[in-house]
């Protein structure tokens, strides 16, 4: 598929909760497209990884699910943040930001001098 | 949080599978149809736009499973497909699977009983509040041997000036007592205790509230619950009402819980009154201030953040104080503790190390069950090449058929230690019911306990993984191409030494031991039968009671005696009637030393014997030979007191020469003797003859009488059990009130007496037998399977010519070197383990010549018929037959 990074599970979490948050409740397929577009194409993953994320999320509480129809009348299944899920998307992405934070430090010698 | 949540849902998603299944079905089609539409918007055509989408997911299939995965547990189902493939496969084999269930089931069952036992003596904290902090203390003097009770004027220095504990409490051991009302009288034991005793021990009690602080003396009584039970009928109104002990009332003040009877654990009391009523039920009780005697036991409960090592130096430092303001008793005394509860320390080595040697002999019983069923399991893992073969071909790692083995083994594991439970709860109900033989009461009831079942889980489960490691390791090395084709693919040629052969060989050597080990005990049983106890114990009835603890005089209690003497000896069926204080192999009663009138106990002989009182007639009552001088009889009572000695004391004090006529003295009485009686056994069977002093109760009886009460002898004509109910007739016209216990016929007496060779030799003897058996079975099987699988080669063999008998040969001897092997390890590691059990044979040598002579050749008769049947169908094999088939 070209040169196309891979994607990690937690950060595919962190991704899904965060487009949960910006675009409000959204079914798989426009969560995958949007996430698609957000990284500006520079990730290309399998559409079908998407859904056993979506289940451990579920599952540990940060999202809920609810069958409803889209904009084409269309049955799909809606996925939208929980208030424990806003907790957590704050506590990752400040994690996620720290530890960048950190690696920079180590990355960028070239300033001292 | 989270990841328990998750869990959960996890466990849940597995039950309701299918339903889940459909709504993401829908929700997969529904995302491709999503996609597809923006793919027509995007001007491909339906077709194009689905495919695009359904490459774009990646595949519906995986997607399906790496939902499924998440939505379930796949370790946990798994784990279960593997549990009910090996239910089926070991129910396809049900005698094989019977056998090893059974094989298991008797090692497990075997170690559980012996476990019960150390669990209840050695690892059971006594019933009483956080028995970790409550001390049993005891006094020892400097080179002596442990351990001794307190001095009352020590116990009450400790209880006023020792800082370490919250509690000093005293009890003074055993109390027998007889208590009426309520049904016939009835022979009960207690104790004496301090009225902090149940505040100390935090004894917590099912009805009442215990003695109060301070009331010493007070005429109250707490019961112990099966007393309560028995006699009571568990009368919820008990508290308060009036009970009669030894003819002195008692108000009931409460009832212990069940589990109590006594701190020790031991010793089997039901009743506790404060100390100031000893002296009401217990004669000749020691001056309460005297120094010299030592009579109360003692408990502490350290304070609390109080260590035990703190509260050892105290001890020292209490006890040298002590030993300094009271040179003449306590010089060089120390004081020692340990838990309460716990074994007393003199005992402790013996009963550990007799624990610890049937342990070991248990697990050996275990390990040879195993074996053989380890050899079962390869049997069935070679037959079972093919399926793992296909099995492997169909895409299964070898790790999965390993994980699948060992689940079959741990089930039989698990089932044979569930059937072991089963038989150790009939074994130890049966050992509980064992009377043993003392005169006091005791405790010895064991029960399966939670730590025996968790042992019992821990050997299921150790054993069962154990067992299968071999057969899974087998069954996931075959060689697909090989074992397809049917062939045997676990054969390595050239290779000698297998794994089967192993176990065998170490099976059989495990049996040498415990036939050596069994021989020993049962050599140790018939020395022990044959052991000459020195009376004649057939048509002799004895029962005992206790004059005294019914407020007797000595006056009154000789008159009883002798009326009840001329009353029993004129009843039809009886030949004579006599009496004495305690029969013989009672575990004695009273020791004195003697030595020869007017000479020091220091310069000349002397010898430390028991006493005995008892009445004429005696000696041919119990069918003991006279061998010189008369019996008794004639004496005054107020005259001299006469004796007769037997032969060791005559040995031991005059050296042999004749002592008739002459004087000794011991015990604080003198005695002339006018008779020798021929030796016999006085306490125990397995003692080394001790010198008897019998005196002439009548003229002892006002002076010092009998602490244990007395025992009627009677000499039947015929069976004994007849007359039992006239004495007892007897005895209760003369005092309705009158306690009768000890009732039985001599004969069983002396069987009790025979309680530890015969429990010894039942216990290893039934071990040893079961390893036998097992070990025999595992020669057998062996050598079985060993024929099959070479059919083809044996048909060869005899197609070029080898005759039956030849091929006899060839099998039988394959079986014997295996044999040899395993006895010339077996039969040193056996020479080598009987030293241990040297202190439990009576009369032979722990190398004793027969035992270890015989047991070889037996099991090399015993594994050449094992070897027999397997050669015979070996001869027979028809070589065109064992050629054709596969």
């Amino acid at each position: 598929m070209g040169d196309k990074t891979d994607v990690w599970q937690g950060t595919l979490s962190l991704m899904v909760l965060r487009t949960l948050e910006t675009m409000g409740a959204q079914h798989g397929y426009g969560l995958a497209r949007r996430i698609e577009q957000t990284s500006g194409d520079l990730l290309q993953l399998n559409y079908g990884t998407l859904y056993p994320a979506l289940l451990k999320l579920e599952q540990e509480g940060f999202i809920r699910s609810n069958w409803g129809t889209s904009e084409n009348n269309r049955k799909a299944k809606f996925y939208e943040l929980t208030k424990a899920g806003h907790r957590q998307l704050k506590r990752a992405a400040a994690e996620w930001e720290q530890t960048t934070n950190i690696l920079a430090r180590f990355l960028t010698p070239a300033e001292e001098s | 949080m989270r990841k328990l949540r998750a869990l959960i849902l996890r466990l849940r998603g597995m039950i309701n599978s299918r339903g889940s299944e459909a709504d993401f079905a829908a929700e997969i089609e529904s995302h491709v149809a999503l996609h597809t539409e923006d793919g027509i918007r995007a001007g491909l055509t339906r077709a194009e736009a689905r495919r695009q989408a359904l490459i774009r997911l990646g595949g519906a299939e995986q997607t399906r499973q790496a939902h499924r995965n998440r939505r379930t547990l796949p370790v946990l189902e798994s784990l279960l497909r593997d549990h009910s493939y090996a239910f089926r496969t070991l129910s396809k084999h049900p005698g094989a699977t019977a056998i090893a269930i059974l094989s298991i089931g008797l090692g497990i069952g075997a170690n559980a009983t012996i476990f019960s036992m150390v669990s209840r003596f050695v690892l059971r904290p006594a019933p009483m509040g956080d028995p970790t902090r409550l001390l049993a203390l005891h006094t020892t003097h400097e080179g002596d041997r442990c351990c001794n009770p307190f001095s009352l004027p020590q116990y009450n220095d400790l209880r006023d000036h020792a800082k370490s504990f919250s509690g000093v409490a005293a009890y003074y051991e055993l109390i027998p007592a007889s208590i009426s009302g309520y049904g016939d009288p009835e022979r009960v034991w207690g104790q004496g205790v301090t009225s902090n005793f149940f505040s100390v021990t935090e004894l917590p009690m099912q009805l009442g509230w215990g003695f109060v602080q301070g009331e010493e003396s007070a005429p109250v009584v707490v019961l112990g619950s099966a007393l309560w039970h028995r006699r009571f009928n568990a009368d919820p109104q008990i508290v308060g009402k009036p009970v009669v002990l030894s003819g002195h009332t008692y108000t009931v003040v409460g009832v212990v819980s069940p589990a109590f009877h006594g701190a020790d654990q031991i010793l089997y009391t039901e009743f506790w009154v404060p100390m100031g009523n000893l002296a009401q039920l217990v004669p000749n009780l020691p001056d309460q201030a005297s120094l010299e005697f030592h009579w109360v036991e003692v408990l502490a409960r350290l304070a609390p953040g109080v260590t035990r090592t703190q509260a050892a130096a105290e001890l020292k430092t209490m006890a040298s104080r002590f030993a300094l303001s009271n040179p003449k008793t306590d010089n060089n005394s120390r004081i020692v503790f340990e838990q309460a509860g716990s074994l007393p320390s003199n005992i402790h080595a013996n009963v550990v190390l007799f624990f610890s040697a049937l342990s070991i002999v248990v697990l050996l019983v275990l390990f040879i069950a195993g074996a053989n069923v380890a050899n079962l399991l390869l049997a069935q893992a070679a037959s079972r090449q093919r399926d793992m073969a296909v099995r492997l071909a169909l895409g299964a790692t070898r790790a999965r058929l390993r994980r699948q083995m060992l689940m079959e083994s741990l089930l039989l594991g698990l089932c044979g230690g569930l059937m072991g439970v089963l038989l150790s709860l009939w074994a130890t109900a049966v050992l509980s019911s064992s009377r043993l033989p003392a005169p006091v009461p005791l405790d010895v009831q064991i029960g399966i306990d939670w730590r025996v079942l968790l042992y019992s889980l821990a050997l299921s489960v150790v054993s069962g993984l154990l067992l299968g490691v071999a057969p899974a390791w087998a069954a996931s090395r075959p060689m697909l191409a090989n074992a397809l084709k049917g062939e045997d693919a676990l054969a390595r040629p050239g290779r000698r030494i297998s794994l089967r052969n192993l176990l065998v060989v170490a099976q059989v050597a495990m049996s040498v031991v415990l036939l050596c080990v069994t021989g020993l005990f049962l050599r140790s049983l018939q020395s022990a039968a044959s052991i000459n106890i020195g009376f004649r114990p057939q048509n002799v009835l004895i029962a005992s009671i206790d004059p005294r603890v019914h407020g007797y005089t000595a006056e009154r209690t000789a008159q009883f005696l002798t009326l009840l003497r001329r009353q029993v000896a004129a009843l039809p069926g009886v030949e004579s009637a006599v009496i004495t204080d305690v029969a013989p192999l009672s575990d004695g009663n009273r020791s004195d030393v003697f030595s020869v009138l007017g000479h020091a106990a220091k310069d000349s002989s002397s010898a430390n014997s028991d006493l005995y009182m008892v009445t004429p007639g005696y000696f041919e009552a119990l069918g003991i030979p006279r061998v010189a001088g008369r019996d008794f009889g004639g004496e005054s009572l107020n005259g001299p007191k006469t004796a007769i000695v037997n032969r060791a004391f005559v040995d031991g004090v005059f050296g042999g020469e004749n002592p008739i006529g002459r004087q000794v003295t011991g015990g604080g009485a003198t005695y002339q003797i006018i008779g020798v009686a021929a030796n016999t056994k006085s306490r125990s069977l397995g003692e080394e003859t001790r010198p008897i002093l019998y005196r002439f109760l009548d003229q002892s009886i006002a002076s010092d009488p009998s602490l244990m009460g007395y025992t009627l002898v009677i000499h039947a004509t015929g069976d004994p059990s007849t007359v039992q109910d006239a004495v007892r007739r007897h005895i209760h016209a003369l005092d309705s009130t009158m306690a009768i216990y000890n009732e039985e016929t001599m004969e069983q007496h002396v069987r009790t007496a025979y309680f530890l060779p015969r429990l010894a030799a039942t216990l290893f003897g039934t071990f040893g037998f079961i390893g036998l058996v097992l070990a025999s079975v595992g020669l057998y099987g062996v050598m079985s399977y060993s024929v099959s699988r070479r059919a083809r080669e044996i048909g060869i063999r005899m197609a070029l010519g080898a005759k039956p008998g030849s091929v006899e040969r060839l099998v039988l001897r394959q079986g014997m070197v295996l044999t040899l092997i395993a006895v010339a390890l077996g039969w040193p590691a056996a020479w080598m383990l009987a030293k241990t059990a040297s202190s439990f044979l009576y009369g032979i040598q722990p190398h004793d010549t027969l035992t270890f002579a015989l047991v070889p050749p037996f099991l090399a008769v015993l594994a050449l018929a094992a070897c027999y049947i397997p050669a015979r169908r070996a001869a027979q094999i028809e070589p065109m037959q064992a050629l054709r088939t596969e």
